[in-house]
């Protein structure tokens, strides 16, 4: 008891320990029987192997072709010894991989002294497992063998077996054999600086082959080291529990756990590292698991001694020299020598995956810090995939490339390694300041690889490169500015590397420079880092278009109708407010003018066009064609000065207000010739093309709400002041925030057109995905905040997938000013909505609880909607486009068709469908993408109305100047009409789910399911339905092009 | 002018006519009724996918009970099979749910958008062929109705009996066919009624001259509330007028009862003192709300802090001991939840 009594106290801990219980390979009688069978059958089967048996090159002929070795006969031995190594040998198995290695000895009698030479031993190797590949398949207790590869080394291939019997809790266990070659040949021939691959020589010079040297020397100490690792780890329960967490953080990025970086093994040689006198006993007995880790990633992150190579203390009179450890760290950029031979452990990492290991660390240690509970969900639950990590993801397409492996698969290094170097340093060559990190991975070895045919088919897999954006205004830069003309050297370096686009410019300075320059329109500047891209890797890899996929724009194509230039809009609204502050013929002066529109600050997913007819008298009119009927007002906040002749109860107080904007529309009327139009409730007026409403704030309004506070919280109606202020007041923290970071925007518009696409108009309001968007930008932990829209987009829908709404407020500190007494305050009142949760956990209000520092109760954006239904539908949507657009940004999709599906909505999803007259929507130029249904009963199909055109028709254009702007329609919007009349009439029967954004189908979900009477009346219920269905055609009269009944309502 | 005239007043009377009024300028909130057993059931799918089967009986389980209590116990032997069923369907529904977005949509673009994707020929002649004769079907009924009814256009319920057997077999074998993600018992109820109300698709005309309903409605709603600056202005002084003439009355009322009883009655006057000057109008010493605010700020406030009496402290702590406690509390719950839904699970 008093054991659970503590754990609970600390979050983090007991996480940890749930954690731990999930993870851990339980060492049951069961379990570890099964292990003994599995492994005892195994050997069982490598015993059949008859003894002497004549190996020859035809086994395996591709491999050895490939590799490029000779001499490899030999007679087949049995192995000198079979054990268990690895994670399962020293308990540290993290599920859901477990794998139990094998290592097996290769036994000296089939190799020869000199067989360290030209990739023979390689071959041997191979061979001698294709032996035992052969006869592990005969066995009956092999389900199947395949082919992988150690550490994604394609000349070191292992075996993967599946035990035809499945373990209860673990069907996914396999049984990796390793080879290994200890003691097979001498240290000292496969020194770093010794030639053992005759074909690596520049002219007459054999050059020094440190890689595939290390790559023997490894087989040749992996026992020792395992067995070194065991001793370390074996009698430490927290080490090996801090192994454990670490194996999660880092299998949690994809990016980090890779072949040129991190794997299971290197992270416990590290932590070995630490916890010996090697280095300096950092972990140390009185540790818990938690501080390992945090004492691991530290050392990772920031530690000096990395530059200069971490030692292990010699084991067995083995010591290391000071010219040794010069040669190593002229050979690899990263060493950890190991403690029998002195060779470099981590050869294979590449400088390239160790920044990105160490970026990793500190952002580890950062969410530690910064983040609540320890960062917990941050570092061990948050998937960290390559789409969502990266603002641009590139993948190359190289299958059948044969300028990959023109000069041989493997020569010290391979091919594909040595491929990966040339893609990365071309990236930082043409990408310089514009990219923060350049990751470029190729993880050509899949499990299904045949390495008897050869190494021709690694190349299937894409190749990734991964792109941080150091900021998005150096990203969009246009010019790359070269070297002057007359550094004559630098200058043609420069146009060798760019082609026939570098041009002699002169700049504003005054300096003439060559340059490049990708000319584009403001709104399309994201697209330069693509070309880019595309010219420097089909310049110098000469790859064709096809094969190069660059994800930057291809989900442009639901914004397309949004980029007009915002200034034009911006210079209006200036003349508008200087208009108003003029304006002398009002009893009060107007002392302050403040957008409200999203527009405004261009997170509206339509930027407005002018419209011909909303210009001011005298203005030439141009009417197009496709002149639009309606024009969608933009609305403008107005105070007036003090004064104290106010009326004080709500409704003459807005009685006042429209009495005065009827007086500031006359007057804008007469005086700018602006046409004015009113209704009791709303002002709109033109100018410049646009439509402006205004509004007017009184701040008493506000005051006077605070006194009548109280009653019940979810049922309060906000006064119209109160909405009018908080308007206002998000309107300028987003317009700040979309200052500091350019890429909001585009994120916002995305992540608002897809809320309305999938018909969540009516759950989610655009404020509260711009505050959503924000978060992203604020909180961006456990990645860095995104700065493409694809990835802000990705990252929206993972919010809103992920996030635990149910236990958690989203607090969106805008500018930083919430005191720690503001959160706790939060808190709080979230608590206190929450306490309806334990007597019905459908009813808690409001279920997204969104809280901002001028509305600390989330009463503003989604006090009402989305309701718990509403958001768990919401969730299962975001969760599903997430997975889709993660496949598409990894996995080769030609066709544009299937970035699109992010955007379309299953009908069938709807338990009824209302399809609308397309050529009856306002702006038909908004619908993303036709609606059609063949499933389902089609129950009413409707005429179109004639009454309403969303285009100005010819003869209608004849009329004068003030008859077209009477005809010229403000805020009118059938799609909203009919949605409210839907739901005056029919308010518990159905819930109504649409697109405000133009789309042409509702859907409609039973509100109760239909009470169940005796048996004889499910007729009579069915009539029911379809009468109301019918009557909801009735409502939505001369627009409702059909209704689909698609699902009966569930009978209970 | 309104304006002026308005500011004689100080303070209007609430009258419930003109608070109703209010109410119905704001929008329509929703009303957060709790939701029907068979949606939920259906989002609790969605969202606990990766649910393994036992949890999800459990779950069931619970929810069954919680939503058939109200029922009389003689459905107590349904229970059962309508948990098996549930699960069956909720199998299925995962199923839609994976391949909605890629698969459901496929099958609606190829058929409208790109009619001759090659996986779709035969579903599209198919689909010609039916709205060939949906078509047909449709001119027909238009005629029939033309002549024999030209009055009642709205609830012309016109039985196309002749059609009625081919379109039955052909909505059942479209439904077998397209409808195989929803569930088989809907399918069944859907085909039944197909059975028994004959397919009959209901006709709506445009009725482009009915003021009640539909788009003409709409747009004469339109028209109607822009009768122009000059009315709205009218109708806003008229408004005014009368509820001056109100407030006059009330406050005679109130004088006249003063006089009666002989009393002068000493009415504490709301509000700040005089900002206006009486005879004009005119502003003379208006503050800023925000202004007022920061004054309040910095005055010292001469209250006794809450921690005064000792007693005081001790509740404070107390209730910051009880905070905590329902912290822990709601701490706890939370964990066991989300042991429930395998938080803590990294893969």
């Amino acid at each position: 008891m008093a054991s659970e009594v503590e754990t609970y106290t600390d979050p983090v801990n007991l996480k940890v320990r749930e954690l731990l219980k999930e993870v851990h390979l339980d060492y049951s009688p069961e379990t570890t029987k099964y292990v003994h069978d599995v492994v005892s059958s195994i050997k069982e089967a490598i015993d059949q192997i008859p003894e002497n048996l004549q190996v020859l090159a035809d086994v395996a002929s591709g491999f050895v072709r490939d590799i490029g070795a000779d001499k490899v006969e030999f007679q087949f031995k049995k192995p000198k010894s079979i054990e268990i190594g690895g994670s399962y040998s020293i308990q540290c198995i993290a599920k859901p991989d477990v794998n139990i290695d094998l290592l097996l000895r290769l036994p000296k009698e089939c190799f020869h002294e000199k067989d360290y030479l030209n990739h023979r031993y390689h071959a041997k190797r191979c061979l001698y497992l294709c032996i035992i590949k052969k006869y592990l398949n005969l066995s009956s207790s092999v389900q199947n063998v395949r082919w992988s590869t150690f550490q994604n080394e394609a000349r070191k291939p292992i075996l993967v077996v599946y035990p035809a019997v499945k373990l209860f809790e673990n069907p996914g266990l396999v049984v990796r054999i390793i080879p290994t070659a200890t003691s097979l040949f001498s240290v000292a021939k496969l020194n770093l600086e010794r030639n053992n691959v005759r074909a690596v020589n520049q002219g007459d010079v054999l050059q020094a082959t440190p890689k595939y040297n290390s790559s023997i020397l490894e087989d040749m100490f992996l026992e020792d080291n395992t067995e070194f690792i065991r001793r370390t780890f074996l009698e430490w329960k927290e080490l090996r529990e801090a192994l454990i967490l670490l194996k999660v953080w880092a299998r949690q990025r994809s990016s980090i756990y890779a072949h040129d970086c991190l794997n299971g093994s290197l992270i416990s040689i590290i932590m070995a590292y630490l916890a010996t006198k090697s280095g300096g006993n950092r972990i140390n007995n009185s540790m818990n698991a938690m501080q390992i880790l945090r004492v691991t990633l530290d050392f990772i992150a920031n530690s000096k001694l990395w530059d200069q190579g971490l030692l292990f203390q010699p084991q067995g009179g083995h010591n290391i020299s000071k010219e040794q450890r010069g040669t190593y760290l002229w050979s690899f950029p990263i060493v950890i020598s190991d403690p029998f031979a002195g060779f470099n452990l981590v050869f294979r990492m590449t400088k390239n995956g160790f920044q990105e290991l160490r970026g990793e660390a500190a952002l580890a240690l950062i969410c530690i810090d910064k983040c609540k509970d320890g960062g917990f969900d941050e570092i061990f639950l948050t998937k960290i995939d390559f789409p969502a990590k990266y603002d641009c993801c590139i993948r190359l397409n190289l299958k059948g490339n044969g300028e990959v492996s023109a000069s041989g698969f493997c020569l010290d290094d391979e091919c594909w390694r040595s491929y990966e170097q040339k893609v990365l340093s071309l990236m930082h060559r043409g990408l310089t300041k514009r990219a923060k990190f350049v990751r470029v991975i190729w993880r050509n070895t899949t499990l299904d690889c045949n390495f008897e045919n050869g190494l021709a088919i690694l190349d299937r897999e894409p190749l990734f490169i991964g792109i941080l954006v150091s900021s998005t205004e150096e990203a969009f830069k246009k010019a790359i500015m070269g070297p002057s003309p007359e550094n004559k050297d630098e200058a043609l370096e420069f146009r060798n590397f760019w082609g026939d686009i570098a041009t002699l410019r002169q700049f504003r300075d005054g300096e003439i420079a060559e340059a490049v320059v990708w000319e584009h329109k403001e709104w399309e500047r994201h697209l330069i880092i693509k070309e880019i891209i595309e010219h420097i890797l089909s310049r110098h890899l000469s790859l064709s278009e096809e094969n190069i996929c660059t994800i930057v724009d291809q989900l442009d194509f639901s914004l397309l109708h949004g980029n007009g230039d915002p200034k034009n809009l911006l210079d209006a609204f200036d003349d508008l407010s200087k208009r108003l502050r003029l304006l002398n013929d009002i009893p009060l002066k107007i002392s302050s003018v403040q957008p409200l529109d999203s527009a405004f600050r261009l997170t509206s997913v339509f930027t407005p066009t002018p419209h011909p007819l909303a210009y001011e008298k005298g203005v030439g009119l141009k009417l197009q064609k496709f002149t639009s009927t309606c024009i969608q007002p933009l609305e403008v906040m107005i105070q007036l000065e003090g004064s104290g002749n106010w009326p004080m109860d709500d409704v003459a107080i807005e009685k006042t207000k429209s009495a005065f904007l009827l007086r500031i529309g006359e007057s804008l009327q007469s005086n700018w010739g602006m046409t004015c139009i009113a209704t009791e409730n709303d002002v709109d007026v033109f100018m410049s093309g646009y439509a402006f409403r205004l509004k007017i704030l009184h701040e008493k309004g506000l005051s006077l709400l605070k006194r009548q506070i109280g009653g019940d919280q979810a049922k309060r109606v906000l006064c119209t002041d109160k909405q009018l202020f908080l308007c206002g007041q998000h309107s300028s923290m987003i317009n700040g925030l979309h200052g500091r970071y350019s890429i909001y925007g585009p994120v916002v518009r995305l992540a608002k057109r897809w809320v309305s696409a999938h018909l969540f108009s009516a759950s989610l309001t655009d404020e509260a995905i711009e505050l959503l968007v924000a978060y992203l930008f604020l909180n961006p932990l456990p990645f860095y905040a995104p700065s493409s829209r694809i990835s802000g987009f990705l990252r929206f829908l993972r919010l809103l997938s992920e996030y635990d709404w149910a236990f958690s407020p989203l607090v969106v500190d805008i500018n930083g000013d919430l005191t720690p007494g503001d959160k706790k305050e939060i808190n709080e009142k979230f608590m206190l909505s929450r306490k309806g949760y334990e007597e019905n956990m459908q009813n808690v209000n409001p279920a997204m609880f969104l809280a901002t520092a001028y509305d600390q109760t989330s009463e503003a954006w989604t006090r009402s909607s989305p309701t718990q239904a509403e958001l768990r539908r919401l969730m299962a949507y975001a969760r599903s486009s997430v997975s889709l657009l993660t496949k598409l940004i990894l996995q080769d999709q030609p066709d544009s068709y299937r970035w699109e599906c992010i955007f379309r909505t299953p009908l069938n999803n709807y338990d009824a469908a209302i399809l609308l007259h397309r050529d009856k929507m306002p702006y038909p130029s908004h619908l993303l993408f036709p609606s059609e249904l063949n499933q389902g009963r089609r129950v009413v199909c409707g005429n179109a109305s004639k009454l309403f055109n969303p285009f100005m028709l010819p003869e209608d254009i004849k009329g004068s100047l003030d008859e077209l702007k009477n005809k010229l329609m403000v805020n009118f919007d059938p799609v909203r009409c009919f949605v409210g009349d839907l739901e005056k009439k029919f308010p518990n029967r159905f819930k109504v789910w649409y697109d405000s954004l133009g789309g042409d189908a509702i859907g409609l979900t039973w509100e109760k399911a239909i009470k169940k009477r005796e048996r004889g009346d499910t007729c009579e219920e069915e009539k029911d339905l379809l009468d109301a269905l019918k009557a909801v055609g009735e409502v939505g009269k001369g627009f409702v092009r059909s209704i689909h009944l698609l699902k009966a309502p569930r009978l209970s | 002018m309104t304006s002026i005239i308005l500011f004689k007043h100080t303070h209007f009377q609430l009258s419930r006519n003109l608070l109703t009024r209010t109410a119905n300028t704001y929008p329509l909130l929703f009303k957060e009724e709790s939701l029907n057993s068979f949606k939920e059931r259906k989002k609790k799918n969605k969202s606990s996918r990766q649910k393994r089967s036992r949890n999800e009986g459990d779950k069931v389980d619970s929810e069954e009970v919680h939503h058939f209590h109200m029922k009389d116990e003689s459905d107590e032997v349904d229970r059962g099979k309508r948990k098996s069923k549930v699960l069956g369907n909720k199998k299925r529904k995962n199923e839609i749910i994976k391949e909605t977005m890629p698969v459901e949509v496929d099958k609606l673009h190829n058929e409208w958008e790109s009619g001759f994707d090659e996986h779709n020929v035969a579903n599209e002649v198919e689909e010609k062929k039916r709205s060939i004769s949906r078509k047909k079907k449709r001119k027909h009924q238009k005629l029939e109705k033309a002549e024999v009814d030209k009055v009642d256009e709205l609830c012309n319920d016109v039985k196309d009996i002749a059609n009625s057997k081919n379109g039955k077999s052909k909505k059942a074998h479209k439904m077998k066919k397209k409808d195989q993600l929803s569930s088989r018992k809907d399918v069944k109820l859907l085909e039944r009624r197909g059975d028994a109300e004959e397919d009959e698709v209901y006709q709506i005309f445009a009725g482009d001259d009915d003021c009640s309903k539909g788009m003409k409605k709409w747009i004469t709603e339109y028209h109607q509330s822009r009768p122009g600056l000059k009315i709205l202005q009218q109708r806003i002084d008229d408004f005014i007028t009368t509820h001056e003439a109100q407030e006059e009355e009330a406050r005679k009322e109130r004088e006249a009862q003063a006089a009666e009883g002989g009393w002068t009655v000493v009415v504490h006057h709301k509000g700040r003192k005089k900002t206006t000057d009486s005879e004009s109008g005119i502003a003379v010493g208006s503050v800023a709300q925000a202004a007022v605010m920061d004054k309040m700020a910095k005055k010292k406030s001469k209250e006794v802090g809450l921690d005064f009496y000792r007693f005081q402290k001790r509740e404070a702590q107390r209730n910051e001991i009880m905070m905590l406690q329902s912290k822990f509390e709601q701490d706890k719950k939370r964990i066991q939840q989300l042991r429930a839904a395998r938080k803590f699970r990294p893969y």
